[in-house]
């Protein structure tokens, strides 16, 4: 029996561009319940250009992690229903892209939201919640 | 008709059907403001320590909070009426604390420079009247502020401007992202890179100033060309813009001068932001990150951003807002080490963590009261049901009361 190597094989990380965006539906479900499956559905989510989502081998509705030295989540990859010339991903503000910025502010107390460095790749693991990012800060309460 | 607290356009053509005290149906409301004025299905209770309790024990237990503080801050009022922001303001200047709002990390840096005009700036009204080229600037007003277009800038007809989009207007975007109202933009859509905009804005200058630009010449010629012809422009920043350009924001005063015939609107997301720095302008001379000692003094590290940062904070009364959803995570970590106060309609990310919560009304629909629109017009807002619950201005003068 053959050894299945491909297991034991890291997926392939690519580096992204972030830049946020507002989306009506999603502000309309954190309006009516910022806890409900909606709100997560609309908020855990990237937005890549096809071009994109080629080179880096990636589909509609496949999970992501996205990554970089201030946090990491999973989160599901939608494509783009504009021409986008890629090279830039996009997420919805949310407290899931959040965890991606940086409070490097150099003094100005206004961080860069809008412009993420990180890492992404294809993994199995299950979406982040929002249960789990309060947890993240539950944790926080007891130390 | 009722005002609609759903964004900062304060939309005052609202119709709403009220059966047995509830609200049924909305009309005219987009779907922000729609859901805004139907409610949340979690309403905050007063608790202590994540138990329940009631309104006159956890206002206590939020006094005590504040009085035994060495060094508060007053966090939010976005989302609360002109006549709580007042008091919220007093009550900073009551316990010598720090006060900051969402526009610390939003269109504050904008709104300032509006305040001390350093801008030339109009009124929507105008806009819906005169404007014939409309400038969407790192601003998605389709999702942010969803009738924008419609009610003032490109759709309706003016009294100038008879033919609206079909003949007398023209609409531009310029954005990372081809938004849904770059989609409108037809043919007038420049697509920059993240961080793009201050190249973007210094190749204008170059171009309304007679020289080539550097940075995609044909592009910037046509789009000069066109910002040249307006009779009335107007630029409406968004928060692209803004965070773009927050090191060297005097760049878009540069650019203003260059269009004496442009105006500047911020576009403002939560109702009353604005409304929020009119009041602590008038106050202070400051239109966020203010902390009060004998005198007000304004710094950037009584921003909220660097307060957490450096943990100068030892106690947080958080109105209207929930940082723990809008902050960057790192930033949060000094919050879990502190009491936090959470006054709200709606149980948030941030109310599931505080010491004291303490419920209010939903101001613009259980309450009235005045909020001021993002072009600085002072606009009534409506109680269109009753409700029991306290609105954020009583609150906060019991709050003072118990202290």
């Amino acid at each position: 029996m053959g050894i299945d190597v491909g297991k034991f094989l890291k997926n392939p990380e690519y580096e992204i561009k972030i830049t946020t965006f507002r989306d009506i539906f999603q502000v309309e479900a954190q309006e009516r319940d910022r806890f409900g499956k909606d709100y997560e559905k609309l908020s855990a989510c990237i937005v890549m250009s096809k071009n994109d989502m080629e080179k880096m081998g990636l589909k509609p509705g496949d999970r992501v992690k996205v990554a970089n030295n201030n946090g990491s989540i999973v989160v599901e990859v939608r494509e783009s229903k504009r021409d986008e010339p890629g090279g830039v991903a996009f997420m919805v503000n949310s407290p899931w892209s959040n965890v991606l910025v940086s409070d490097d502010t150099g003094g100005k107390g206004l961080p860069d939201f809008k412009n993420i460095t990180a890492k992404i790749s294809l993994v199995k693991e299950e979406i982040t919640s929002l249960e789990s990012l309060m947890e993240y800060f539950r944790k926080l309460k007891q130390v | 008709m009722s005002t609609c607290p759903g964004c900062a356009l304060l939309c005052d053509d609202i119709e709403v059907v009220v059966e047995s005290g509830r609200i049924k149906e909305t009309r005219n409301a987009c779907r922000r403001g729609a859901a805004r004025i139907k409610g949340c299905i979690n309403r905050l209770a007063p608790t202590i320590d994540q138990k329940p309790s009631d309104i006159e024990s956890a206002i206590k237990k939020a006094a005590g909070i504040l009085k035994d503080s060495k060094s508060p801050m007053l966090f939010g009022f976005s989302n609360s009426t002109c006549e709580a922001q007042v008091k919220g303001i007093q009550l900073a200047k009551k316990l010598g604390a720090m006060i900051d709002d969402t526009s610390s990390f939003c269109q504050g840096l904008l709104i300032e420079k509006i305040l001390q005009k350093k801008f030339r700036t109009c009124t929507l009204e105008d806009v819906r009247n005169k404007a014939d080229v409309l400038v969407y600037w790192g601003s998605d007003a389709q999702d942010s502020q969803p009738r924008h277009l419609s009610r003032f800038s490109y759709f309706p007809r003016g009294e100038s401007r008879q033919r609206g989009y079909e003949e007398d207007r023209i609409a531009i975007a310029i954005d990372v992202r081809e938004s849904n109202t770059a989609k409108i933009c037809k043919g007038h859509f420049y697509r920059i890179q993240p961080k793009g905009d201050r190249e973007f804005i210094l190749a204008l200058i170059d171009a309304l100033s007679g020289k080539v630009p550097a940075y995609e010449p044909k592009k910037i010629l046509e789009l000069a060309a066109i910002l040249k012809k307006a009779e009335f422009g107007v630029i409406f920043v968004g928060i692209g813009l803004t965070y773009s350009i927050k090191e060297d924001f005097d760049i878009l005063v540069s650019l203003a001068d260059k269009l004496p015939n442009f105006q500047i609107m911020p576009m403002v997301g939560h109702y009353n932001m604005r409304g929020f720095n009119e009041n602590l302008f008038k106050e202070t001379g400051f239109v966020n990150r203010v902390r009060f000692h004998d005198t007000a003094v304004h710094d950037d590290k009584y921003s909220i951003i660097e307060a957490l940062r450096e943990k100068s904070i030892d106690a947080l009364l958080v109105a209207g807002s929930d940082p723990l959803s809008s902050l960057t995570r790192s930033l949060i970590r000094h919050l879990a080490s502190i009491p936090v106060i959470c006054i709200d309609p709606c149980v948030t990310m941030t109310s599931k963590i505080a010491a004291v919560t303490i419920p209010c009304a939903v101001s613009g629909v259980e309450s009235g009261g005045t909020a001021v629109r993002m072009d600085g017009k002072k606009i009534g807002l409506s109680k269109i049901i009753e409700s029991d619950y306290l609105t954020d201005e009583e609150l906060l003068v019991r709050l003072m009361g118990a202290l």
